[in-house]
C-alpha cells in the first residue's frame, strides 16, 4: 500500500492499534505539531478535527453513525433542558403543598424522553451487532421443530468504538434528565466528548463530567504531560509488543486446533490468553491515558491491578473498571432503587437478616448486569455464559462469606493472614482463568468441550520443544516474557503501596532520566514482537 | 445522628462512624450493604432515595448520609 491511498477513507485500519508505525509516526506527531503550534482558542478545534479523522480514515463511511449518534444526544439534551426550564418556571408559581405533584408530571414527561433516546441508541447497538446471532437462533430454533424456513443473515457493518461511544451516549442523555450536567449547548464540545480519538476504539467509557470540559479548554502541551505520557506509551508498548503479541501465536494454535493437546496445554492456553488480553487491553489503556496526557486531559483509569484481588467481586473493580461503573450507575442501582425491589429488601431484611436479605434483591440487579455485560462483550452465547458464569460467582462468594468467617472464627485462623491472601489471590486468578477459557472458545460448546478436557485430561505430556516450536514458541520466548512480566509485577507492587514510578524518574538527573528512556525503547526494539514471522494483531477490545 | 449510627451499626457492625470519612472509598459499605441501607433510611426517615444519590459523596461519611436526609425532606 503506498501512502497516499493509506489517507482514503477506511484504508488505515492499522491505526485502530496505537502501537502500529501508521498512528505512532505518520498520524500523532503531525497532530501533536499542528496542536502546539496554533493558538489556545483553536486548539479544541484541532483535537475534534483530529478524531473526525481518525474516525474517516478507520471506518470511512461509517463515521454517518458518530454523526447522527452526536447529533441525537445534542437533540435528547436541548429537549430535556427545555421540560427542566419549563418545571423550575412552573414550579417558583405553585405553592409549596402542589408543587410536589406538578414535579412529578414533568418528571413523567422527562422519563418518557429519556426512555425514547435510551431506546433508540441502545436499539441500534442491539441491531447493529446482534441481528446476526438473533437471526442464526432463529434459524436453529425452525430447525429444531422442522419448520422449512431458513432466514437470511444479515451482515450489517459496525463503526468503530460503537459500543463504548453508544454507553458514553447513553450516559451523557441519563445525567442530564438527573440534572447531574447540563444540557451542553455547543454540538462541537459533545462532538469531541462522544469522539476523542485515543478513547474511541477501547475506551475507557467517560462520563460527561469527567472528560468534556477538560477536552474543550485544551491546554498548551507542558515538558511533564509530553515526558509523563510518552513513558506511559511506552510502558504500554512494552506490555503489548513485548507480551501480549509475543504470546498470540500460541494462544492461536492451542484455540484454533484444541483436539491436538492434552488438558494441561490447554489450561496453559487459557492462563497465557488471560495474561495476553490483560497486557493487550491495559497495554492500549497506558497508550490511551499517555496520548490524553500529553494534551493535558486526565482520563478515568481503566485498571488497577485487577490480578491482586483477593475475590472475583473486587477482580472486577479492578479490570475494565469504566465499564463495571457504568453498569453499577445506569443498572444496578437503578434496578434495586425501584420500589418493588426497595420493599423486597425491606421484607427479605426482616427474615433473612442483614446479609442474605439484600442479596435477593441484589441478586436480582446483579443477574441483569452480568447478563448485559455478557451481551456488551459479544454476539454468542460464550459471551453471554461468561457474564452469568462472573454472576454465579459473585453471588456465591457472598452467600459463602458469613459461613467462611464463621468457619475461620471457630478454627481461630486470621482471615487476613498473608499466606490466605495469597491463596485467595490464587484462587481468584484461577477462576478468571476458567472464564476467560469460554471468553475465548469459539462458541459455548466448545468451552465446555475444552473445560472437560483441561479437567480429565490434565496432563502436560509431550510439551517439549518440539510441540512448542509447533505452537510457535520457544525457551526465549518464555524467558524474555518472563522477566518482562517480572518487571510489570515489580511496577505493580510499587503501584500498590503508592509509589508513582514516574515521580520517582522525574526527581532523578538527566542522565538517569535519558538511560531509562532509551532502555525502555531498546527493550521494545529488541524484544517486542513485530515484522517479519509476526501477524499484526488487533487491540483485542476494539472489536467489542 | 444517633439512630442513624445504630442503623449504619445494625448493617455493618465494627465500624468508627463517628469519625470514618471514607466508607465508600475504602470499600467499607459494598453496594448490598448500600442496598439495605437505603431500605432501612427511607423507612426510618421517610424519605426517598433515588438511584442518581447513590454517589461516594453521599455515603462517604455518617455526617454525608445525614446531610443527605435533611436536604431529601426538604426537598419533598
Amino acid at each position: 500500500m503506498d501512502l497516499a491511498s493509506m489517507f482514503l477513507g477506511g484504508s488505515a485500519s492499522a491505526m485502530t492499534s496505537f502501537f502500529s508505525l501508521t498512528f505512532l509516526f505518520l498520524f500523532l506527531p503531525p497532530c501533536l505539531i499542528v496542536y502546539a503550534a496554533v493558538p489556545k482558542a483553536a486548539k479544541k478545534y484541532i483535537l475534534l478535527t483530529a478524531s473526525l479523522i481518525f474516525f474517516w480514515l478507520v471506518s470511512s463511511v461509517l463515521i454517518i453513525y458518530l454523526f447522527l449518534t452526536v447529533l441525537s444526544v445534542f437533540l435528547f439534551g436541548k429537549w430535556l433542558d427545555r421540560i427542566q426550564i419549563k418545571m423550575k418556571a412552573a414550579l417558583s408559581k405553585t405553592e409549596k403543598e402542589k408543587r410536589k405533584e406538578l414535579k412529578q408530571q414533568f418528571v413523567q414527561k422527562q422519563r418518557k424522553v429519556l426512555l425514547l433516546a435510551v431506546l433508540l441508541h441502545i436499539g441500534l447497538l442491539l441491531v447493529l451487532k446482534y441481528s446476526g446471532f438473533f437471526t442464526q437462533n432463529v434459524n436453529s430454533l425452525l430447525w429444531l421443530m422442522n419448520v422449512p424456513i431458513e432466514l437470511e443473515i444479515p451482515k450489517l457493518l459496525m463503526p468503530l468504538g460503537i459500543s463504548f461511544f453508544t454507553l458514553q451516549a447513553v450516559s451523557y442523555i441519563t445525567d442530564v434528565y438527573h440534572g447531574l450536567v447540563k444540557a451542553d449547548k455547543n454540538i462541537l464540545r459533545l462532538a469531541l466528548f462522544m469522539s476523542f480519538f485515543p478513547q474511541i476504539v477501547e475506551g475507557p467509557i467517560c462520563r460527561y463530567s469527567q472528560t468534556a470540559e477538560q477536552l474543550w479548554n485544551a491546554e498548551q502541551i507542558r515538558y511533564k504531560n509530553l515526558t509523563y505520557g510518552l513513558q506511559r506509551i511506552l510502558y504500554g508498548m512494552m506490555k503489548k509488543l513485548v507480551i501480549a503479541d509475543r504470546l498470540n501465536p500460541m494462544v492461536k494454535a492451542i484455540f484454533d486446533s484444541p483436539n491436538n493437546y492434552h488438558g494441561g496445554i490447554i489450561f496453559l492456553g487459557a492462563v497465557c490468553y488471560t495474561v495476553q488480553l490483560y497486557m493487550d487491553f491495559s497495554g492500549s489503556m497506558d497508550a490511551v491515558m499517555g496520548i490524553a496526557e500529553i494534551f493535558g486531559v486526565k482520563m478515568p483509569e481503566n485498571f488497577q491491578r485487577p490480578f491482586f484481588s483477593i475475590s472475583i467481586s473486587e477482580f472486577w473493580k479492578r479490570w475494565h473498571i469504566t465499564l463495571g461503573t457504568w453498569f453499577k450507575d445506569y443498572i444496578f442501582y437503578p434496578v434495586t432503587s425501584t420500589k418493588k425491589m426497595k420493599n423486597l429488601t425491606s421484607n427479605a431484611r426482616k427474615k433473612l437478616g442483614n446479609h442474605y436479605g439484600p442479596l435477593v434483591a441484589g441478586g436480582i440487579a446483579l443477574f441483569c448486569v452480568w447478563f448485559c455485560n455478557g451481551l456488551w462483550h459479544g454476539s454468542d452465547w460464550n459471551y453471554i455464559f461468561f457474564g452469568l458464569y462472573h454472576f454465579v460467582m459473585i453471588l456465591t462468594g457472598n452467600m459463602v462469606t458469613p459461613l467462611a468467617n464463621k468457619f475461620f472464627k471457630k478454627v481461630r485462623l486470621d482471615p487476613n493472614c498473608f499466606a490466605y491472601k495469597v491463596f485467595r489471590i490464587v484462587r481468584t486468578s484461577l477462576f478468571v482463568v476458567i472464564g476467560e477459557l469460554f471468553f475465548r472458545s469459539p462458541g459455548m460448546g466448545r468451552g465446555f468441550e475444552l473445560f472437560g478436557r483441561m479437567v480429565s485430561d490434565f496432563s502436560f505430556t509431550g510439551l517439549n520443544n518440539v510441540l512448542l516450536k509447533k505452537l510457535s514458541v520457544d525457551v526465549q520466548d518464555f524467558i524474555i516474557i518472563a522477566f518482562t512480566l517480572a518487571v510489570v509485577f515489580i511496577v505493580s507492587v510499587l503501584n500498590e503501596k503508592g509509589v508513582c514510578i514516574r515521580d520517582q524518574i522525574a526527581k532523578r538527573n538527566i542522565v538517569i532520566r535519558w538511560c531509562v528512556f532509551y532502555a525502555l525503547i531498546m527493550f521494545i526494539i529488541i524484544f517486542g514482537a513485530y515484522g517479519f514471522g509476526y501477524i499484526p494483531v488487533d487491540p483485542m477490545y476494539a472489536n467489542f | 445522628m444517633d439512630r442513624l449510627i445504630e442503623i449504619l451499626e445494625d448493617i455493618k457492625p465494627d465500624v468508627d462512624y463517628a469519625t470514618c470519612e471514607t466508607l465508600i472509598d475504602s470499600h467499607i459499605l459494598e453496594s448490598l450493604d448500600i442496598i439495605s441501607l437505603i431500605a432501612e433510611l427511607e423507612e426510618e426517615y421517610g424519605v426517598t432515595i433515588p438511584a442518581i444519590e447513590i454517589v461516594p459523596e453521599n455515603f462517604n461519611s455518617a455526617q454525608r448520609i445525614k446531610k443527605m436526609i435533611e436536604r431529601l425532606e426538604e426537598e419533598y
